[in-house]
């Protein structure tokens, strides 16, 4: 009888520590890599600003969070070296929202060689809409 | 001489029209910091737009609440679901000006001390805000960087009892920004 109460306090011990353990992994987490991830959406920068202008409520529910490849001609390269900040404008045709691509600072190389009128494709994680849309935490895809 | 006042003061109205140069940034970053002793929250927002003219001293700011890169990913999920409640107000917004614009010399470079003061909206709330700043100009760019700190209450953003040890009652924001002329 004994030994049966021990086993069950050594088995709740370690549902509290895997618990913890869990609680202390799931806190500490760091966001992820989007380089790493697959795109849901694969569109030009003409089809994601019109989605928007059509209807920014439903595209926010379709491309906010979401990580999206994202196919158009840049119209500028645009490096800060005070803050190392990385960001490519990609041209949609209308003059009043382009797609600007927010990339990760690490990626400042790779944007060295992009020429303006250049047609590209970036993947990053879509915030939604200002003037343009926004993406973050960029890459070059293709 | 009628005529003549008239085509005057037209042609003056013109220059001064043209004379309005405006600044504009679609790359600005906007920073906060809401960490206690227990635990270290910050996050960065770096696609701010804004738009300031440097004539008027009216100053315009916004961004996408759900922008901000945390280094935690728990952090940035509970900001967006359940503090800031980004699906429902996907955006933040500063408008206001610049009241001593007069002071800033566009044509010299320096270092100017700026006052901005204006309503800062953020999850749903308005509010009145003043803090100082400083202009950089350095030829044609323009340069602003400000730091203010406001009340998490003051915006309807409650924090649950469980971690109100860990998130601070008052966050301060970061404004830096650089501008060129909006042609």
């Amino acid at each position: 009888m004994k030994k049966q109460w021990k086993k069950i306090l050594y088995a709740a011990m370690l549902i509290t520590f895997a618990a913890a353990g869990y609680g202390f992994y799931l806190f500490n987490k760091k966001p992820a890599d989007i380089r790493t991830l697959p795109y849901k959406y694969e569109l030009t920068a003409s089809n994601l600003v019109g989605d928007f202008n059509k209807d920014e409520t439903a595209a926010d529910k379709k491309y906010v969070d979401k990580v999206i490849a994202v196919k158009g001609k840049v119209s500028e390269v645009k490096l800060e070296p005070s803050t190392g900040q990385a960001t490519v404008i990609l041209d949609s045709g209308d003059p009043l929202a382009a797609v600007t691509c927010s990339f990760y600072d690490d990626e400042a190389g790779s944007l060295k060689k992009i020429k303006q009128g250049e047609s590209i494709v970036v993947k990053g994680r879509c915030t939604g809409k200002l003037m343009d849309v926004v993406l973050n935490k960029c890459s070059i895809e293709k | 001489m009628k005529k003549f006042i008239l085509i005057v003061s037209s042609i003056l109205l013109v220059h001064i029209s043209f004379a309005q140069k405006r600044y504009f940034t679609k790359t600005g970053i906007v920073s906060f910091e809401a960490g206690t002793a227990v635990e270290d929250i910050d996050a960065i927002n770096k696609s701010v737009t804004s738009i300031f003219d440097a004539t008027s001293g009216q100053y315009e700011f916004a961004l996408l609440v759900n922008g901000f890169e945390f280094k935690r990913s728990l952090m940035q999920q509970h900001f967006n679901e359940d503090y800031l409640e980004s699906d429902k107000y996907p955006k933040s917004t500063f408008k206001g000006k610049i009241t001593n614009i007069d002071q800033v010399n566009f044509k010299k470079d320096g270092t100017y001390p700026v006052t901005v003061k204006g309503i800062l909206e953020m999850h749903g709330v308005k509010k009145e805000i003043e803090t100082p700043g400083v202009f950089k100009v350095k030829g044609d760019d323009v340069s602003s960087t400000a730091t203010f700190t406001i009340l998490l209450e003051d915006y309807q953003i409650a924090i649950p009892s469980l971690v109100k040890d860990k998130i601070s009652k008052t966050v301060k924001i970061s404004v830096n920004c650089s501008y060129s002329i909006l042609k």
